[in-house]
């Protein structure tokens, strides 16, 4: 008995999380969509419902209603796999971030984690989905038979193995400072100081080259020559359409979401913020929720952050970005993890 | 309940690997290699390992199975064609064989008991860290030898050709030329660059007198 | 009833002869050389399972330096690979059998 409650528990925390994943990650295209416009001098898409914001479902309908074309010599089962490996593995994620402390329901007394589960080797799983989700990209650009796809899908996961590394490499410093790999733990230990000993103060080495990683990991400006309308036609996703592209430009930005949500537990707190914790007291319904719209005005600003950038810089080329990767954010990523290991040996207390 | 689970994972893990070796295109064996190192690493969870589990998705299903089908894209392989069978006796005796360790099997599985559950805290990143960098230092060393072994095996087999010189810069179209086509008094240590689209301008550059009488003498 | 020991060590040796009939059957050098992988796995799946029931974490840590030396093998046999086929132009064993170009 004990146990079904349990997991339908898990289930109703799934799909909350599945919705607001959805949601958010809705509203992020559209806000890109109108960022960029005033970046570049101009309005966004406004006509739809206020101020454009029903636009996401104009879109989805959109997706539905295309006719779907399957290219003639495509290997069938590969070409259906691909979106589908993309999408899952974007959203295989999403469970191990907590949005907020533990918290009391109100009007019962049952104390709840926000989060949908907890353990041991949860910055490992999130490391070993990201590297899955290479093959949604390598086999969407194999199956498609068409020479623009494969180099596009090539020079895709090439770029995401070896930024990769550098992406690993720059979360020793933060698994070094905190002793764990368990998410909800690192961000308990980020409310030390009155809630403000968040380890970008610690570590701004660190957050740099895994913001820089990252945004070469979800082939985002300025990494996203493999995608680019410009230079591949459209890269590994040119013979895809409606439904199918819709998954592939879904887990793009369900990427930046887990992306962002990662930076956010590990470099910016999670759901911590100074003194929130003595104003409203530890537990409480009210502690949780503010807890949990912290964390997403965090998530918030680094997505504005990576829209800020696309907005803003040119691209890199291939042999230049791979060079970046490679010849310098490697040895920087080292060098952070020698520099971390110092301080913790000169201020074992910190 | 785990051992429904238990049967779930091996059942997903057989199929995956008896699909990998029935197939013959090997990009589809390489996804049904990829399904069984998932499977692996569930049951590995349930054995009370999630740090190897992890290692196991991000090293096996993640690295060595992404440079594979890599290699498989690059080099384009195809089918296989199903060649003639020349021992037919083979045939049935693989049968009875198969069939006399599914029977071993059986039994094993019939007759043995008694063995105690995993126990939760033994596959921990804490217990694996404590062990490895205490009591198995020595292998852990080696293994990073071995490792800085591999890196540099893969490099020298994937160059072609020379090395080029570290301040040469080659951009696509053009070509490099060595410098004794211009100045052939040029020592080989001589490492000037210039970038140009004559000979003659590049003599001009480098400051070699006589290069114009040569060249107007044929 | 729990999974028993002799459960995982029976689906390990099936992994394991699966792929020793892979290595046999097979004329592709990198479908060969995936059924290696396959009997690797399965070893693994034996120390893993060794370490749960007896409660000591030697198994998992040599399941450790097992994934790391095949890491290390899939490097420089694919490279072996690659090499082989730049100068053969065929991927089949039986046609890359005798040391002659």
């Amino acid at each position: 008995m004990d146990t079904t409650i349990d997991i339908i528990l898990k289930f109703v925390a799934i799909t909350v999380v599945f919705v607001v994943v959805l949601l958010v990650v809705a509203y992020t295209v559209l806000a890109e969509r109108r960022i960029l416009g005033f970046i570049q001098g101009r309005l966004g898409p406004n006509r739809v419902g206020p101020g454009g914001l029903l636009q996401p479902f104009a879109d989805l309908l959109k997706f539905i209603l295309k006719e779907d074309i399957v290219p003639d010599k495509s290997t069938r089962f590969v070409y259906f796999l691909a979106p589908v490996i993309a999408t899952m593995s974007a959203l295989m994620t999403m469970i191990v971030y907590p949005f907020g402390p533990d918290t009391r329901i109100p009007f019962t007394s049952i104390t709840i984690p926000l989060v949908v589960t907890r353990f041991d080797v949860a910055l490992l799983y999130v490391l070993g989905i990201t590297s899955v989700g290479v093959y949604g990209i390598m086999l969407a650009g194999w199956s498609s038979n068409n020479k623009y796809s494969l180099m596009g899908g090539l020079r895709s996961s090439a770029q995401m193995i070896s930024y990769e590394l550098a992406l690993g490499l720059s979360l020793i410093g933060v698994i070094l400072l905190t002793g764990t790999l368990d998410l909800t733990q690192i961000v308990d230990r980020q409310s030390a100081w009155y809630g403000a000993r968040w380890l970008i103060l610690l570590q701004p080495l660190g957050f740099i080259i895994y913001m820089i990683a990252a945004i070469a990991e979800t082939n985002r400006v300025p990494f996203d020559l493999p995608e680019a309308e410009t230079e591949l036609v459209a890269g590994f996703h040119t013979e895809y359409s409606a439904m199918k592209f819709a998954l592939f430009f879904l887990a793009e930005y369900i990427n930046m979401f887990t992306v962002a949500m990662l930076a956010t537990t590990l470099f910016l707190g999670g759901w911590n913020f100074p003194f929130i914790e003595s104003i409203f007291g530890r537990g409480t319904f009210l502690f949780g929720l503010v807890s949990a719209i912290i964390f997403l005005a965090k998530v918030c600003l680094i997505l504005f952050l990576y829209i800020w950038l696309r907005g803003t810089l040119p691209r890199f080329r291939f042999d230049q970005l791979m060079n970046f990767g490679w010849k310098i954010l490697l040895p920087l990523a080292l060098l952070n993890i020698f520099l971390t290991a110092t301080l913790i040996v000169l201020f074992p207390n910190l | 309940m785990l051992a429904l689970l238990f049967i779930l994972f091996a059942a997903l893990a057989v199929g995956c690997a008896l699909a990998m070796v029935a197939q013959r295109n090997p990009l589809y064996s390489a996804i049904s290699l990829v399904g069984v190192f998932v499977s692996l690493a569930c049951l590995y969870v349930m054995l009370a390992a999630p740090f190897i589990a992890a290692v196991q998705v991000i090293v096996y299903a993640g690295a060595i199975m992404v440079l594979v089908v890599f290699v498989i894209m690059l080099l384009n392989v195809e089918h296989e064609e199903r060649r003639p069978p020349r021992l037919k006796f083979l045939v049935p005796m693989a049968v009875v064989l198969a069939a006399v360790l599914i029977g071993e099997v059986t039994f094993i599985l019939v007759t043995v008991r008694d063995f105690a559950a995993p126990v939760s805290n033994v596959g921990l990143t804490h217990s694996i860290g404590s062990a490895l960098f205490t009591q198995y230092l020595l292998p852990f060393e080696i293994t990073s030898i071995l490792l800085l072994m591999a890196m540099v095996g893969a490099m020298t087999l994937a160059r072609r050709g020379g090395m080029l010189t570290a301040n040469a810069r080659v951009v696509p179209g053009t070509q490099q030329l060595p410098l004794s086509i211009v100045d052939p008094g040029a020592k080989p240590y001589d490492l000037r660059v210039v970038e140009t689209d004559t000979t003659d301008e590049a003599a001009r550059l480098l400051g070699v007198e006589g290069l114009r009488d040569q060249s107007k003498r044929d | 009833m729990a999974p028993q020991l002799s459960w995982y060590l029976a689906l390990s040796a099936v992994l394991f002869t699966i792929g020793v009939t892979g290595v046999i059957i097979k004329r592709n050098i990198i479908a060969m050389f995936m059924c290696i992988e396959l009997m690797l796995n399965a070893v693994n799946l034996t120390f893993v399972a060794f370490a749960s029931f007896f409660q000591d974490v030697t198994g998992q840590l040599f399941v450790f330096i097992v994934m790391t030396v095949a890491a290390a093998e899939a490097a420089v046999g694919l490279g072996i690979i690659i090499a082989i086929f730049r100068n053969r132009e065929t991927l089949d064993v039986d046609d890359a059998s005798i040391l002659k170009l």
